[in-house]
């Protein structure tokens, strides 16, 4: 291979390879024929916060049960081969299918025209409906139309979530888990929850302090997801769907996790409505539509940063002066600080403070817990950007200024604060910077903030690539212009002629 | 004026000063003399409370302190400062605060520490800058002044605080040779105005013509003194004949 054609032929079709990520028409092979081949389906499915439909045995946690878990094992029994969950998370499902992580999604996946664009899906084995969930003495919240100008929580990407925003009128909040809204229910943070009712039945049933309220309603199917091209997998599915619901195998395990119910008498009347195959859609085509959408999100991420960013130098300035000039427990104090908040993960200390402390009385609205968990989080690398800055500051200037008679307070206020600025400015600048795209985080307490829109449209349209070229763009027209300032902060403040 | 009794001092196991005594009277120019390391800086930095002495005792001009540790109560700290409004200090790297202009190096002191008018210390600072001939530089930055320009603002800025002693820790042994004169024109100045000081140098020339006393230090004690007469033409102890020779001293 000495010639360098060959060797950029050969790159190329590498790179190529490497773009068509193995999907391509060219490669598809039979998946039943590799699942059997191999033995093992591979379904995907999110055992986080699950139950009843896939959860760690809370008795045996490293043991999965659930009723879904046990329908993939009797749905591999049927086609001869051994069943294996592979976690994802949930509204990542189609996404983590399309990318061949597993065989199929069999996880509470809705029969909905949504997803059927983008995905082939089985005949369905459950019917679920949706269920209001109140704090045991909220009273008159009973129907979808209740929940106008009520503080609402849903799981993402969720039919509940679609019905309420195709509703309006409601303050949506969207969590990422479901344990999370009913504790932020029963917090009074939010009014009521709407949830599939074998979630409720598991989660909220035996809670006294939460109840049904009105009756479940808009009822629908959960049906396995398969690759649209994987047709003969599909149909082997089906055909084992239909044994198992014939010899009441479904039956029994909806019954063992107290989910059977009579509406899924109603699988049999199963008709698929017809997809009408909508065009995919370019974004970026249509981007009067979708940039407002983003900018409100941005607005969001823009006066979280920047609050947030005040409470982290404040709060910095105070913890390093506490750690190099106070007496010795708080300079403990201080040391201990910085090392518990950057020894730990920021995503945590999130959940610590909007989940945690509610329990000792502190209830912080989302926003309000965002600016606190980031604005903490970096008042602990503020500390230290600015112990560098004080440390750089030559002794003799210190000492000049002692000889002067200044105490130490006027010697740290008026000779090395002032040019310790300086020096802090470029780390303090590259902070807030990553301030900007860290503060995507207080999505997990169910903040909108850009990238979490940029999600929500992407799932949506499907046009992550269109989406997520305008998000990067807003995200780089906010933080450049951060960048100028601090260049121009910096030369004003340069006092050295070199 | 200056009354220093039995100062010692360590620096972790190895003592510096061994019961140093000295006294001064107003308007005495004394010059601090002798090998590298023999505590003569740490006389110095002392008594400014720079360093703190681990025993004896230092007044300046009715202030005393004694030594053994920093101060801690609120009265230990005020009688401290007291000690330092008396005692200006220049130091050999000059020291001046970059951030600040020539003018504003002068006049923070007297602003902040004596709670002056920021018009009044402005006032004075120009004064004062005019004294050391730099009153075009007031607006200049230090890093666009040379070394030589920039030990006489440093000596300004000692001045505006009106100290009744002037502590100069080697004030011309950063400078290139040609630049050290302009420094020494203006310590000459103040010798003559009668101003209380005390020089560590190894400008023997200077100590020569200007001190009314000179101390020979060696390994932390004052091994003899006297004018500069008896010292450099008459010396008594072999370690200063010793040191003298090694030293150009015209």
């Amino acid at each position: 291979m000495s010639n360098p054609w060959r060797w950029a032929r050969a790159a190329s079709l590498v790179f190529g390879l490497l773009l068509t990520s193995g999907r391509c028409p060219v490669f598809a092979t039979d998946t039943l024929a590799d699942v059997q081949k191999r033995g093992v389906l591979l379904w995907g499915a999110d055992a986080e916060g699950g139950a009843p439909y896939v959860f760690p045995d809370p008795q045996k946690p490293e043991q999965l049960i659930g009723f879904e878990y046990e329908l993939a094992q009797a749905l591999a029994v049927k086609l001869g081969v051994n069943a294996r969950m592979v976690q994802n998370e949930w509204d990542q499902l189609i996404p983590g299918l399309e990318r061949g992580n597993f065989d199929i999604i069999l996880n509470g996946l809705e029969l909905t025209a949504e997803n059927r664009q983008r995905i082939a899906m089985s005949q369905p084995y459950f019917v679920y409906a949706q269920q209001i969930v109140t704090r045991s003495e909220t009273a008159g919240l009973v129907r979808l139309g209740d929940l106008r100008g009520r503080a609402v929580g849903v799981l993402s990407s969720t039919v509940a979530q679609r019905l309420l925003e195709r509703m309006g009128g409601s303050d949506l909040r969207i969590y990422p888990g479901n344990v999370e809204s009913l504790r932020d229910l029963k917090a009074k943070r939010i009014d009521a929850v709407l949830m599939d009712l074998p979630i409720a039945t598991h989660y909220a049933r035996p809670d006294p302090s939460l109840r049904f309220s009105g009756a479940p309603f808009a009822p629908g199917y959960y049906g396995i997801g398969v690759r649209k091209e994987d047709v003969t997998l599909l149909a082997a599915i089906n055909q084992a769907l239909l044994e198992l619901g014939q010899n009441e195998t479904l039956e029994r395990i909806y019954r063992k996790y107290g989910v059977w119910d009579e509406r899924q008498e109603g699988l049999k009347d199963y008709r698929p409505e017809t997809v009408v195959q909508r065009k995919p859609i370019s974004t970026l085509r249509e981007w009067p539509k979708y940039l407002p959408l983003l900018l409100r999100g941005a607005v969001v991420t823009v006066e979280l940063s920047v609050l947030a960013m005040v409470l982290a130098v404040i709060a910095g300035l105070v913890i390093v002066l506490m750690r190099l000039y106070a007496i010795a427990p708080l300079r403990w104090l201080a040391r201990a600080y910085v090392e518990i908040i950057r020894g730990t993960p920021l995503l945590i200390q999130l959940f610590l403070i909007y989940y945690g402390l509610p329990e000792i009385g502190i209830r912080l609205n989302p926003f309000l817990a965002g600016i606190v968990g980031l604005g903490l989080n970096y008042a602990a690398s503020e500390s230290e950007n600015y112990r560098a800055g004080i440390q750089s500051i030559p002794r003799g200037q210190t000492e000049a200024a002692q000889a002067l008679g200044m105490s130490r307070w006027q010697t740290l206020r008026h000779i090395v604060l002032p040019q310790a600025l300086r020096v802090v400015i470029p780390p303090v600048t590259n902070d807030f910077i990553a301030m900007f795209k860290d503060s995507s985080i207080v999505s997990v307490i169910t903040m909108v903030e850009l990238t979490k829109v940029y999600g929500m449209l992407a799932m949506s349209t499907y046009d992550y690539i269109g989406l997520g070229l305008m998000t990067a763009a807003i995200y780089f027209a906010l933080s450049y212009p951060a960048s100028v300032f601090a260049d121009h902060l910096e030369r004003k403040l340069n006092y050295d002629p070199r | 004026m200056i009354l220093v009794e039995n100062l010692v001092k360590s620096y972790h196991s190895t003592r510096v000063l061994h019961g140093v005594d000295h006294a001064q009277k107003s308007g005495e120019a004394v010059v601090l003399i002798g090998p590298s390391g023999c505590g003569k800086s740490t006389f110095l930095r002392c008594l400014n409370q720079l360093e703190i002495a681990d025993a004896g005792r230092i007044s300046i001009g009715g202030v005393t302190i004694l030594g053994g540790r920093p101060p801690r109560t609120t009265a230990e700290k005020e009688q401290q400062r007291q000690l330092r409004l008396r005692a200006g200090m220049v130091f050999q790297s000059f020291n001046l605060f970059p951030h600040l202009t020539v003018l504003d190096n002068v006049a923070t002191g007297p602003r902040i520490v004596k709670g002056m008018t920021a018009k009044d210390a402005e006032a004075r600072a120009r004064e004062l800058l005019a004294k050391v001939g730099l009153e075009n530089k007031a607006d200049a930055y230090p890093g666009q002044l040379s070394g030589g320009q920039q030990q006489r603002v440093a000596i300004a800025r000692a001045l505006a605080m009106e100290p009744e002693v002037m502590l100069f820790d080697e004030p011309t042994s950063a400078l290139d040779p040609e630049l050290r004169e302009e420094v020494l024109r203006v310590m000459r100045g103040l010798v003559e105005e009668g101003m209380t000081m005390i020089v560590v140098t190894h400008e023997m020339q200077f100590a020569r013509e200007v001190a009314d006393r000179v101390l020979f230090f060696d390994a932390g004690r004052i091994a003899e003194q006297g004018t500069p007469d008896q010292v450099f033409s008459n010396p008594q102890q072999e370690r200063t004949r010793e040191f003298l020779r090694r030293v150009p001293t015209r």
